[in-house]
């Protein structure tokens, strides 16, 4: 009898999906991807909603057992309407991923308004309230992500400006002003993320390196189809090399939530969960539709990392 | 005869263009977006030259008088082949400005790769040799030009970053020429007019009484293809964020033969102006990707102009 392939490294949880529009209480279009953190034993998100009229708001929610969330029926932060930023968070703010860094918590997200996309920055003690720190970078940028420590002294970011379709990384002494930006990881023509590329997940520090989990998008006539791999940048100088990077997706769309929605054949992701038993969480928005739930070992993807090219 | 008004604002010298490929010593492909400085009694044009390979890079003219040059016998600048900017600039280094800022001379120009374009930070003290200092943009911006002084304690630039595939005019802000940040947007296409498409700044602003004077480019797009034009505008001193009063129509415009007809046709394109001591103001422009021109006027009348256009 044939062995039963498992077809992607990431374990759907059999529940898929956590969260879709009829788990919560407030009417909207679309639900996104979160960026999530474990905080004094609860699980907590950062999830982007899409309301009727076609904004979108960044809502809080909290889980004991990182499966059952618990979504505040209002946003904890949402579009400016007025003052500086109201121009250009016009369209929506989404894509909130959070960064715990000695004991604040830092959130890169995205503004969107006629102008563009361009990363901000939001930080927070409690997630009771999260205070705006202002626009962090040009259009078109996104996908921004904060290390979670100083790099030779400087803090540091992944982000994905549109021109190039690649992952950069920027230094900051001050987090406001940024600079040096060198490309870390770049689409690979012919492969499942031949077309462009962004940073999901926060770096995690590994003994091999930076751990992150990215998307990769392929474009196929009918459009674009997004994944999710995984790649090990340099501790020192992540620019400087690629320690490891898997040449195929650890997930891809194949349940009917991550082939149909509103953007069709997606997966797409903003945080993970790093368990003590190695364990990981992997929380993923499915057609810009539900979110969902995806879990692997901190081993299994490290060596799907290292994992030399194989010819079928 | 002369006639009372010419069909642009500005008035071409008769000479035009100043430099062509028949002034440059070496085999190359094209020569154009010059930008320039006045250093002491000299005149010195930093120009981007296309070479037969196809990218390009920068070679200098000098002149006594800001209208006849004579190029320099060798390129000052070529694309980076080691080091870390090399893989930036494997497609070329282009339209460099020159901005003096407390007698130091800066120049910024737009480095291309795979990547796309990037702005790039070099200084300079004899306009011959350069030092590279930072990249200072991400991909997919051009059009770097600093401000003369720093702006409230900063440094300040205007750039042209892609969003949402509009070409806007921004500002950022620096304390140390490396690390930039609050980016704002300064200035949009304006629908329906000659620089409906795109903009971007094109020389470094020139202080004045009534503002930031930037004489900038404007793209509309036809059938047949872009038409570049120069235009001008005045931001506020304080906050240069702030437009005071932008012209409504562009101050010159491709006209004739040498403007229309080249590498790329009906292309004007500035990276650089000339403040007399008597206000005239010289701008040198970059015609059709294949000649540099200068065109001439008074400070004090193109910023009445850019006035009244409110």
């Amino acid at each position: 009898m044939p062995r039963k392939v498992t077809h992607d490294i990431i374990q759907r949880w059999e529940g898929n999906p956590v969260i879709d529009i009829n788990d919560i209480s407030f009417r909207c279009a679309n639900i996104y991807s979160a960026g999530c953190l474990e905080l004094n034993g609860k699980y907590i998100y950062l999830i982007t909603f899409e309301s009727l009229n076609g904004c979108t708001h960044i809502y809080y929610g909290e889980s004991i057992d990182g499966i059952r969330i618990e979504v505040d029926d209002r946003p904890i932060l949402s579009p400016d309407n007025t003052g500086f930023l109201a121009e250009y968070e016009e369209r929506g703010i989404l894509d909130a991923r959070i960064t715990s860094f000695d004991s604040r918590y830092y959130i890169i997200y995205l503004a969107k308004s006629k102008h563009g996309f361009v990363l901000c920055l939001a930080e927070t003690e409690d997630f009771k309230s999260i205070q705006k720190k202002g626009i962090i970078s040009q259009p078109d940028t996104k996908a921004g992500a904060l290390f979670p420590k100083k790099i030779n002294g400087r803090y540091a970011r992944l982000e994905r400006p549109n021109s190039g379709g690649s992952i950069w990384i920027s230094y900051s002494n001050d987090l406001l002003t940024w600079g040096e930006s060198e490309v870390v990881l770049s689409p690979r023509p012919g492969y499942w993320d031949a077309h462009h590329i962004g940073c999901s997940t926060v770096p995690l520090e590994i003994n091999e390196g930076w751990l992150i989990f990215y998307y990769g998008v392929k474009k196929t006539s009918a459009g674009f189809l997004t994944r999710l791999g995984t790649a090990i940048l340099d501790k020192e100088n992540p620019a400087s090399k690629i320690i490891g990077r898997s040449n195929e997706p650890v997930l891809s769309p194949r349940e009917p939530y991550e082939r149909i929605g509103d953007i069709q054949n997606l997966v797409f992701s903003c945080g993970a969960i790093y368990e003590e038993n190695s364990t990981i969480k992997l929380y993923y928005g499915a057609s810009a539709n539900c979110l969902c739930l995806g879990t692997t070992t901190l081993k299994e993807i490290i060596d799907t990392c290292f994992e030399s090219e194989r010819e079928y | 005869m002369s006639r009372p008004m010419g069909r642009d604002f500005l008035h071409r010298w008769e000479g035009n263009p100043i430099v062509t490929l028949e002034d440059i010593p070496y085999r190359c492909n094209t020569v154009f977006n010059g930008t320039p400085v006045k250093a002491g009694d000299e005149y010195f044009l930093l120009l981007r030259v296309e070479g037969q390979q196809g990218y390009s890079f920068f070679s200098l003219a000098r002149s006594q008088d800001g209208f006849h040059f004579t190029v320099d016998p060798e390129p000052v600048m070529l694309p980076a082949k080691e080091g870390p900017f090399a893989r930036y600039e494997t497609r070329g280094i282009e339209d460099p400005r020159l901005t003096e800022i407390d007698g130091r001379y800066y120049v910024l120009f737009t480095a291309v790769s795979n990547w796309g374009p990037r702005i790039e930070l070099a200084e300079t003290t004899d306009f011959v040799h350069y030092e590279r200092i930072a990249l200072i943009s991400e991909p997919g911006n051009k059009d770097g030009v600093l401000f003369p002084e720093k702006i409230n304690g900063r440094y300040a630039r205007l750039d042209r970053p892609i969003g949402n595939n509009i070409g806007s005019i921004w500002i950022s802000f620096s304390d140390d020429l490396i690390h930039w940040g609050d980016h704002q947007l300064v200035m949009t296409p304006h629908s329906g007019y000659w620089d409906s498409y795109r903009i971007g700044a094109s020389a470094p602003p020139i202080k004045t009484e009534a503002g930031w004077l930037e004489i900038y480019h404007g793209i509309k797009m036809t059938r047949s293809g872009p038409i570049y034009k120069i235009g001008s505008v005045l931001f506020d001193l304080e906050n240069p964020s702030r437009v005071i009063a932008r012209c409504d129509e562009p101050i010159l415009s491709p006209r004739e033969t040498y403007e229309r007809i080249g590498d790329v046709n009906n292309v004007v394109f500035a990276c650089g102006a000339i403040v007399e001591e008597n206000d005239d103001i010289k701008i040198y422009y970059g015609a059709a990707d294949t000649c540099i021109c200068v065109a001439t006027g008074k400070l004090s009348h193109l910023v009445e102009r850019t006035l009244e256009s409110e």
